[in-house]
């Protein structure tokens, strides 16, 4: 309880600033703090001198779920990890909503789902959403080591939630970090996220 | 939860059934309502309808999907808002047969929570274009489709569902019984484009204007635009129309930083005072207009345009640092510095280039220092951008307290080692360093608010790039600004161009002071905006206090006197930071010369000094107001307009409560914002402007009335 109620309070903190710093592109990503289903309490700023990759997610959601059932987030979370990225995937699912997870049940989800995330935060005040403007699960967020937002849209080019989509689909995500990766400007830096709304609280 | 699967399953078993029918009624040669049929899914049903029993080569023909949601569900248009998805079709066509885009009915508008969705609670119909070829020569067309759309309630369950079967080609038929429902249909679309409009997209915000008359929309309630774009509107955000002679406004909030908008295209709804309303297709010339440039109410970093190359911005920053000498708030500062020069003979050539290396070294280390704190703060996510410790009242107030007491120890009160006291006396080396590194530290506080050309990319560059990059950039940046006298330093040509020292160089020090002066000037008139005019006054007193000290320590010489004298410019320098009186600046910063606040007494003085004065009143979450002010207002034209015909500008801004304000409008019969008068010279009467101004509008009302 405690541990939640410092972990809101930093999240308040951390709001106080996102209300400064929107979310746009090649300006520094709104910072924040959260808690993660391990119990642990992380800063945006701690991986300063890491890119880092923001995950809008719900497990429930029929969109997140082709990404997840057929692998292809998986596949995407362990490309950029394996590259050196730091991966946090956050639910903003308002308690009673779609995709409203506690700790034991998100980490269940985690294990059963062979996910390669570094982190899964809890944001069930959507704090962290509202920052970003999180519109839809999925929707994804790219940040470079220095702290500025470099891409934001959607996961892929298929807005459909049928699994076939994903053959001949481009991967916005994995487009982005091959030109980031090689320095040059990224060509799509932002589209349009697609997907099931994030299930804020009223 | 329902398995989706097995609904999309149950769906594909009754699709087939449907088929199989239509086959039987087709070899039964008795082809009624063309329905191709209809598929229960999990939370929803549709149905796909062919408006002809026998279709044509060469012609377009006309197909209906009707999607039905579950009661308390919705299916989305083409262009979903913030979340969703529009339905997808992917048909499998012989040759020679082509099935286009959907057709969509007018969409309605659904929040959820904090975001906006544009679709269908209805059942809806999309009427789906197939055109055949003239030279398409089969009886037949085998055709199959599989569906894919998307209902919501809150959760949302994507529906899926297929249709395949044989539409006959001959002779063109009608299905009679189709015909009712193909009607519907058509009613339910907006009515194609009847209005030229154009859509202006701003920075913030977006103004669609549609050429219409007003005795066109009589009793017109509400006027809303769907965009058929991204870029246009932020979806969950108010729109604000207003019809004039001009046309119908609708003005729109925007995501700073967004998607770019690419179309103009999209649906506008006119909903009248007796409910009914009117749905019209618009296609808008897109106008993308420029930000206009404020660089003074810009906080925010510039943006980088493209990708600039790092020896470009190394480039840019040391030329851009040159300029900078320039620039006038540096001009000051280095008119000291070329006073050094003056007693360049009286030195040795490695004084000189030492003095030359400090004043470098007094630049650079300051540069760094500034930068420093700038990433400090920037890493805590606040968005801040150079010059910005002069947002700073505390730092421009200890600004104005130094500007005066070099401007004081120049005009030969006491002397404070600037580098130039001792001008034309045998100068010690080491005072003569620390003098200049002094005015360079004095050239890089000055010179930060300024920006030279060039410098704003290679800044805006530097500072979304890793630490030492910004070091770089800045180091070459400050550089540059050394660069021209440090460069000086090293000619011994121009040291012997140098008069001999002697007693006229105290005048022109003396000289020098006025400058100065004039800078302290310059700041506190930042420091009065910033902090408003008590705290000016408690600002004053303090240098004032300063100056005392100076003296008490230099006129009596007891430990006593040397300790009231280090308190009271201790005190006077505490007191300044700390600003006990510090209140609220006296306006925005947008404050050009000829602009002042809006009070009644200020109205009233105005007028009685015989002043055509233009009043507008407007708030910070009004989007009207801020696109007039963009569009119209503060447009190059506009101002020099106002500046040609001597009209004083008078702001009222209503962002906060404000009784006075409030009690004007309600005297011209408003009850918000915008409210724009004109007040001819002397006049007590004004004209009143439209609620939305072109720059046309405003031209005319001053020709007019002045």
């Amino acid at each position: 309880m405690l541990k939640q109620l410092i972990a809101g309070m930093a999240a308040t903190v951390a709001l106080a600033f996102a209300a400064v710093a929107k979310p746009v592109n090649d300006q520094p990503a709104p910072s924040f703090s959260g808690v993660t289903i391990t119990g642990e309490v992380i800063n945006l700023s701690d991986f300063r001198g890491q890119p880092v990759v923001l995950e809008w997610t719900n497990h429930e959601c029929p969109y997140v779920r082709k990404h997840y059932g057929s692998g292809n987030m998986q596949k995407t979370q362990r490309a950029l990890t394996e590259a050196g990225a730091v991966w946090v995937s956050i639910i903003s699912s308002a308690p009673g909503e779609q995709g409203y997870v506690n700790a034991a049940e998100a980490q269940r989800l985690t294990a059963e789902r062979g996910v390669y995330a570094d982190h899964v935060v809890l944001d069930p005040e959507g704090l962290i959403g509202r920052a970003y403007e999180a519109k839809t699960t999925p929707h994804m967020f790219l940040i470079d080591k220095e702290g500025v937002l470099k891409y934001q849209g959607a996961i892929d080019d298929k807005p459909s939630a049928n699994p076939r989509s994903l053959e001949g689909a481009t991967n916005h995500v994995l487009a982005a970090w091959a030109e980031f990766a090689d320095g040059k400007q990224i060509s799509m830096a932002q589209t349009k996220p697609y997907g099931c709304s994030v299930k804020y609280a009223e | 939860m329902t398995n989706p699967f097995a609904s999309v399953a149950k769906g594909l078993a009754s699709a087939i059934f449907a088929l199989l029918a239509l086959c039987m009624t087709m070899v039964g040669g008795q082809a009624h309502a063309l329905d191709l049929g209809k598929v229960d899914t999990s939370h929803s049903s549709a149905s796909l309808h062919s408006e002809y029993q026998v279709l044509g080569a060469g012609e377009l023909h006309w197909l209906g999907l009707r999607i039905e949601p579950r009661d308390g569900w919705h299916s989305y248009w083409k262009n979903y808002g913030d979340s969703g998805a529009a339905p997808l079709f992917y048909w499998t066509l012989p040759e020679g047969v082509t099935v286009g885009e959907p057709l969509y009915p007018t969409p309605h508008r659904m929040p959820i929570g904090p975001l906006m969705n544009y679709g269908y609670e209805a059942p809806s119909v999309l009427l789906l274009p197939l055109r055949i070829d003239e030279t398409f020569s089969g009886g037949t067309i085998d055709f199959s489709v599989d569906v894919e759309w998307l209902v919501c309630e809150i959760e949302c369950v994507p529906q899926d569902a297929s249709w395949s079967g044989q539409l006959s080609v001959g002779n063109m038929q009608v299905s009679e019984p189709a015909s009712a429902f193909f009607a519907a249909a058509r009613n339910a679309l907006p009515e194609l484009p009847i209005w030229s409009a154009s859509l202006s997209v701003y920075d913030a915000q977006s103004r669609l204007k549609v050429f219409l008359d007003q005795d066109e929309a009589p009793n017109l309630a509400e006027a809303y635009f769907f965009p058929a774009g991204e870029g246009i509107t932020e979806y969950a955000a108010e729109q604000q129309w207003s019809l004039t002679d001009e046309g119908l406004f609708v003005d729109m909030k925007r995501t700073v930083g967004g998607l770019e908008a690419e179309s103009g295209e999209g649906v506008l709804l006119l909903t009248f005072a007796d409910d009914t309303y009117r749905a019209v297709e618009i296609d808008a010339e897109l106008q993308i207009q420029q930000p206009i440039a404020d660089a003074a109410s810009q906080s925010g970093m510039p943006l980088i345009e493209a990708a600039l190359p790092l020896w470009q911005a190394v480039i840019f920053a040391l030329l851009g640092g040159m300029v900078l000498n320039l620039m006038p708030c540096v001009f000051p500062v280095l008119s000291l510095k070329a006073f050094s020069f003056i007693s360049a003979n009286a030195k040795t050539s490695s004084e000189r280039r030492q003095e030359g290396w400090a004043y470098t070294l007094g630049i650079w280390i300051s540069f760094m220092v500034i930068v420093a704190v700038l990433l400090i703060i920037k890493s805590g996510g606040a968005a801040i951008g150079w010059g910005f410790q002069l947002q700073e009242p505390a730092f421009v107030g200890s600004l104005v307290l130094l500007m005066v007491l070099v401007a004081l120890s120049l005009s030969g009160m006491f002397n404070i080692s600037v580098g130039v006291e001792s001008a034309g006396q045998g100068l010690a080396t080491q005072s003569g360093n620390k003098g200049a590194f002094f005015q360079g530290v004095l050239a890089a506080l000055v010179a930060t608010p300024c920006t030279a050309p060039l410098m704003a990319p290679a800044i805006g560059f530097a500072l979304t790039q890793s630490a030492p990059v910004v070091f770089l950039v800045f180091s070459l940046l400050a550089f540059g600004l050394a660069l021209p006298l440090l460069a000086l330093s090293y000619s011994t040509t121009l040291a012997r161009m140098m008069p001999r020292p002697g007693p006229w160089m105290e005048k022109l020090k003396e000289a020098l002071a006025f400058p100065m002066y004039l800078t302290a000037a310059w700041l506190l008139y930042v420091f009065n905006l910033q902090a408003g005019a008590t705290a000016t006054l408690a600002l004053l007193v303090g240098v004032i206090a300063a100056i005392f000290g100076v003296w008490v320590w230099q006129s009596f010489s007891g430990q006593i006197s040397r300790f009231i004298a280090v308190a009271l410019m201790v005190g006077a320098l505490a007191g300044i930071i700390y600003q006990p009186f510090g209140g609220q600046g006296a306006s925005q910063t947008q404050t050009s010369g000829e602009m002042q606040a809006y009070s009644e007494q200020n109205l009233a003085a105005l007028l009685a000094d015989e002043e055509t004065v233009f009043a507008y009143f407007t708030a910070e979450w009004c989007i009207t107001c801020k696109v007039n002010e963009q569009v119209a207002l503060f447009t190059d034209d506009t101002q020099a307009l106002f500046a040609d015909r001597g009209i004083v500008m008078l702001k009222g801004d209503w962002t906060n409560r404000n009784a006075e304000i409030a009690s004007l409008l309600a005297d011209y019969g408003r009850a918000g914002v915008p409210l724009y008068l004109l007040f001819p010279k002397g006049s007590s009467e004004a004209v009143v402007l439209p609620e939305i101004l072109t720059p046309g509008i405003i031209r005319d009302a001053v020709e007019q009335n002045t």
